[in-house]
């Protein structure tokens, strides 16, 4: 019996790489998705392997600060004031994935807490966490972040923190949902007959079960915010950040779109990329865990 | 029956939205307090005032809102202000002075420039997203489903930016700047200063007063940021409608349908479309929102003077009273809007528990 | 037994091969079926699930999933239209099998098949919670199926009915008492009020009320007229403006009423309480045995000259289960269509059948008359089914060992060779033939050929 179910998992395992890979499209999305991992992961580590040699900032050309067509030297133009576009955005990928990754996890952690600690427990407590994300969903997401960000000071941080308070309530929502489906199914009946503490259902039982929905859903949620992060850094919402962000990296280009669109698209298409590789990606690893796509 | 049913529904939907709403002042005076005592003077304190003035303003201000006392007593001042229509006061480049004026001038504009952007959804994006899943597979659906995914994936500017360049600049069809050529609006009597008169809608206010060359030109500044509102809301909502339309064709009924002959169209029209919309509505506040913070980004991209245009404004110029009205504001049109989308969704749907 | 072999032939199937192409494989669910239905009759297909006679219900109406490949096979509707034949064309090419593509060709399909499903063939599927539109009304969907069929019926109804005078009404009221339901018909194609003849007959056939109630409710027909929104929508409609964008729908609207009074007629005579407030409440505020008399009703209101009911009672309770089973014994002594009752439970075939087919593993195993089948059953498999069947002075139920083979690499030989108790050697290496043991009567087993 034991040797069955074994053998189960391990079929089980095959089948889903079987279905993600055999989804062309996701398998792309992955490949790019890692390639701007390494990407970041060079830029943190050792910049000079792509010929950077500070990665926080950005190398300014007073001499020729006009945006400069793409050309041999300039793979893919320059931008105000006489940036290097192409090293600009590959050392842009590092703050624009970490923050993003950042954001994401933090609100799908402080999420999954919530929403377990509501489902689980019921009653009044879920009654009053839900009213509570209420709060949250009430206020275009957009706006809450602009809002909470300038309450904290225009920086990177209170962005970072403003997006993780946006996202939470999501990530609280959707493992309520799972939480209240798994919490009656046999496995938890069980763990409770037998004795098991509060605690350790919801840590031991019913956490590992919402883990796979909950990833999926955070490379989902990856594309979204960083096109939010980067659309907040676009506004203007830091002043004069000498920083390599992609929404910020575009802005600089705006006033001369008219003449030299590379300045603002490129960078833009940087994010889209991105944004797509882990749609992708994360469409694939839903059907992996839709049983029902699977056939 | 269904009638009263329906009634006690709406009743217990509207008194679900006072803790919301109760919630969302409580936010709002929370970040207005984050810093301290300063922020919440800064939005209170007309900036015209100087010197002397100024000092008997801070004083004043501070005994209205109880700034000496604690926190959760200086709420209800601050909220009994806010509810008689005291949002202090907005200090940006495009408009300085009360709150409550500014929102009269600029909230018109962002109402108008939505409802054209969700007609265009209703008109693109629907029978978009339907048409997606009947083809299934075909070139079409997957140029469909590139394109969505695609725009999808774009963060809003960039949508608005390839707009311009496409429409406005390449093509050069479509202008891209304000709600109306300057040379237009010059020495008209009904308006002033960039204001318009009555309504504050350009494009209402030039059919009031019979101009219509200015309400086509102003018609004609509202298409692009209102395509790329609606272009960046609709990708979301062609994949749901995809989605959820080619499980409902999986269904028994759509089965049954075929097995008593209806035509294709109205089975994917009527007895398909109509079942899997119902996700699509439900989406809706997502949609809302997005709309709505879509609509900060594109205001400020095409310099529309809307609620969006002014909360940037207020964000560059650090002008507090601004960004904590639209919050407010925007909060508050949310709500609302989804409560009465909650409201169609139970006419829609028979199977809804009143 | 002479007289099964003189009936008109309505339906046809000769060596059907379906299999459905899955992730986890090639899945042959039909192997080869051949198959007829006479007019008149209540053909019985039992089997196990997983043995196919689902699928063979949805093939025979052209409702096979993307991903079922008709490998070979006909299915002749009146000895002549073959029904699968697209599909066919391209699943029996020797080439890799693409569900697109078949998809395409169902598509296709459904528009070739749009008038004779509902009219000629109808069907009535094993769930009754999930066969109903969530967000249409019941009335609608029933009058729906008239209005895409025959709106004309329709319109015949409403415009007699409105012309019609109490005078009408009392001489046809005394042609049906003094001579018969024929004699009314050609009455009212006298008078030109057809249409008005289904609308008295259905009050006429009526179980439930008395006489005099009945004459009271066919003298106040000429009481519902037409309103005049009915009325313009109806001449739109005879006008031929029904696809003009705005004028269609005022003649939809017409039509599909009048279809919900047709669906009033059609309940009613289903045994429904209160018909007249079912139409219009939605499938959710019905109980199941109510689905699925609506759901019968569907089948039926268009007078189909086959009826394929999938396990139509299998989710229902026992009790309702009763009542459905005596409502199709009723339907078919009322009229001369031909049923297909597909069920697992021999029981209930037994019941309500002519004829029943044994299925297994894709195949017909054996087929015959019920009463030839339930007495003198040949087949082993057939055999063991009448032993697993519950009853009263039975001590002691006899499963069937084993299990139904993996249809994705069916054994070679009688599929049945890995269960039977008579195996012989030949069985695991040849299918066995299909052998006409007496009149009508069919078995695959070698058993049978070697006595005979």
């Amino acid at each position: 019996m034991e040797e069955r179910t074994e053998e189960g998992k391990y079929s089980n395992l095959i089948l889903s790489l079987k279905v993600f890979f055999s989804n062309r499209t996701a398998v792309a999305g992955m490949v790019i998705f890692l390639a701007y991992v390494v990407d970041a992961l060079i830029m943190q580590f050792d910049p000079r392997l792509l010929g950077v040699t500070n990665p926080n900032q950005f190398t300014y050309n007073f001499v020729n600060p006009v945006p400069q067509p793409p050309s041999s030297q300039y793979p893919l133009g320059t931008t105000y004031p006489g940036i290097n576009l192409l090293q600009a955005i590959l050392e842009a990928i590092r703050v624009d994935l970490g923050y993003s990754m950042l954001i994401v996890v933090g609100g799908a952690v402080i999420g999954a807490v919530v929403g377990i600690l509501a489902a689980y427990v019921g009653g009044y407590l879920d009654e009053l966490l839900m009213r509570f994300t209420d709060i949250f969903f009430s206020v275009p997401y957009l706006v809450l972040a602009i809002a909470v960000g300038f309450a904290l000071g225009r920086s990177f941080t209170s962005m970072v923190i403003a997006l993780i308070i946006v996202w939470w309530p999501i990530y609280a929502r959707y493992t309520r949902s799972l939480t209240l489906s798994i919490k009656e199914s046999v496995f938890v009946e069980a763990a409770k007959a037998a004795g098991a503490s509060m605690v350790r259902i919801m840590f031991k039982h019913i956490l590992p079960n919402t883990l796979p929905p909950v990833v999926v859903q955070i490379s989902l949620d990856l594309g979204s915010v960083v096109g939010v992060f980067a659309t907040l850094a676009f506004i203007g919402f830091i002043p004069n950040a000498n920083t390599p962000e992609l929404g910020y990296l575009a802005s600089l280009g705006l006033n001369y779109v008219q003449s030299a669109p590379w300045t603002v698209i490129f960078p833009g298409l940087a994010i889209t990329l991105f944004a797509l590789s882990v749609n992708l990606m994360g469409d694939g690893l839903r059907d992996v865990i839709d049983p029902r796509r699977r056939s | 029956m269904i009638s009263i049913k329906l009634w006690v529904y709406v009743l217990r939907r509207i008194l679900i939205l006072i803790p919301t709403l109760i919630g969302l002042t409580l936010l709002v005076f929370v970040l207005v307090h984050i810093q301290g005592n300063n922020l919440i003077l800064a939005e209170y304190i007309n900036p015209r005032l100087t010197g002397q003035a100024r000092e008997l303003e801070i004083q004043r201000l501070t005994q209205e809102f109880h700034l000496d006392q604690p926190v959760y007593v200086q709420y209800f001042y601050w909220l009994g202000q806010v509810l008689t229509g005291n949002l202090g006061y907005t200090n940006t480049p495009i408009y300085s002075g009360p709150v409550t004026t500014a929102i009269t001038l600029f909230l018109p504009n962002t109402v108008v420039l939505s409802l054209f952007a969700a007609l265009l959804i209703w008109l693109i994006g629907i029978p978009l997203g339907v048409f997606s899943a009947v083809n299934r597979d075909s070139p079409a659906d997957q140029g469909i489903r590139v394109f969505s995914f695609t725009l999808y994936s774009m963060p809003i500017y960039l949508i608005a930016i390839a707009l311009i360049l496409l429409l406005g600049v390449y093509l050069n069809v479509l202008p891209f700047s304000g709600e109306v050529s300057p040379q237009m609006v010059a020495g008209l009597s009904w308006f002033r200063d960039g204001i318009s008169y009555p309504t504050h809608v350009l494009l209402i206010d030039a059919i009031l007063h019979g101009d219509y060359a200015v309400a086509w030109n102003a018609f004609l500044h509202l298409i692009m940021p209102s395509l790329t509102l609606a272009l960046a809301v609709m990708a979301g909502i062609i994949r749901i409608l995809r989605a959820s339309m080619l499980e409902v064709l999986e269904q028994d009924y759509i089965r049954l349908a075929r097995a008593k002959g209806v035509p294709e169209r109205v089975v994917n029209n009527l007895h398909a479309r109509r079942n899997a919309m119902l996700p699509v509505v439900t989406s809706f506040g997502y949609t809302v929102a997005g709309l709505l913070g879509g609509v900060v980004v594109v205001e400020s991209v095409f310099d529309f003077p809307g609620i969006g245009y002014w909360t940037t404004q207020a964000l560059l110029n650090n002008d507090i009273g601004g960004i904590m009205a639209s919050t407010l504001l925007f909060g508050i049109v949310l709500v609302l809007t989804t409560l009465i989308l909650d409201l169609v969704y139970a006419v829609v749907d028979p199977r809804i528990r009143y | 037994m002479e007289r099964v072999k003189e009936r008109a032939k309505v339906l046809e199937i000769k060596d059907l091969r379906v299999s459905f192409h899955t992730r986890r494989g090639v899945f042959k669910a039909l192997r080869g079926v051949d198959l007829e239905l006479y007019k008149g009759e209540v053909l019985g297909l039992a089997g196990e699930s997983g043995s196919g006679k689902s699928t063979l219900g949805l093939a025979i109406m052209g409702l096979l999933p993307r991903n079922a490949r008709v490998e070979s096979g006909e299915v002749l509707l009146d000895g002549s239209k073959d029904v699968l034949k697209r599909l066919r064309d391209y699943g029996s090419r020797d080439v890799k099998f693409d569900p697109r593509k078949n998809e395409k060709l169902i598509k296709r399909l459904n528009k070739e098949l749009r008038e004779v499903r509902g009219r000629a063939l109808a069907m009535v599927f094993q769930e009754p919670l999930t066969s109903l539109n969530p967000v249409l009304q019941v009335g609608y969907q029933i009058a729906e199926a008239v209005y895409y069929h025959d709106p004309m019926r329709l319109v015949r109804r409403a415009i007699s009915r409105n012309r019609c005078t109490q005078a009408d009404l009392r001489d046809l009221m005394t042609t049906l008492k003094t001579k018969g339901e024929e004699a009314l018909i050609e009455e009212v194609e006298k008078r030109n009020l057809r249409g008005l003849e289904e609308q008295i007959l259905s009050i006429w056939r009526r179980q439930d009320i008395h006489e005099a109630k009945k004459e009271k409710l066919i003298l106040s027909l000429d009481k519902h007229k037409l309103d005049s929104k009915d009325r313009l929508g109806i001449s739109i409609y005879l006008r031929g403006l029904q696809r003009v964008p705005v004028l269609g729908r005022l003649a939809k609207d017409a039509l599909i009423k009048e279809g919900y009074r047709l669906a009033v007629e059609i309940l009613t005579y289903l045994g429904i309480p209160h018909p007249e407030k079912v139409v219009r409440m939605y499938p959710h505020e019905l109980s199941g045995g109510m689905r699925q008399r609506v759901v019968i009703g569907i089948a039926i209101v268009n007078n189909p000259e086959i009826v394929i009911m999938d396990e139509p009672t299998s989710a229902l309770d026992v009790t309702i289960q009763a009542q459905i089973l005596e409502l199709v014994s009723s339907l078919k002594a009322s009229s001369n269509r031909s049923f297909i009752f597909i069920s697992h439970d021999l029981s209930v075939l037994a019941e309500v059948s002519d004829r029943i087919a044994i299925m297994y593993a894709g195949k017909i195993a054996e087929v015959g008359p019920v009463k030839v089948i339930f007495e003198e059953p040949q087949h082993p498999y057939t055999k063991m089914l009448m032993d697993a069947i519950p009853t009263m002075d039975k001590t002691e139920l006899k499963a069937i060992p084993g299990s139904v083979p993996d249809m994705r690499s069916p054994p070679k030989g009688c599929s049945f060779s890995n269960r039977c108790p008579f195996v012989m050697p030949k069985c695991k290496e040849m299918e066995p033939p299909m052998v006409e043991v007496s009149e009508g009567h069919k078995v695959a087993c070698f058993l049978v050929g070697e006595r005979k």
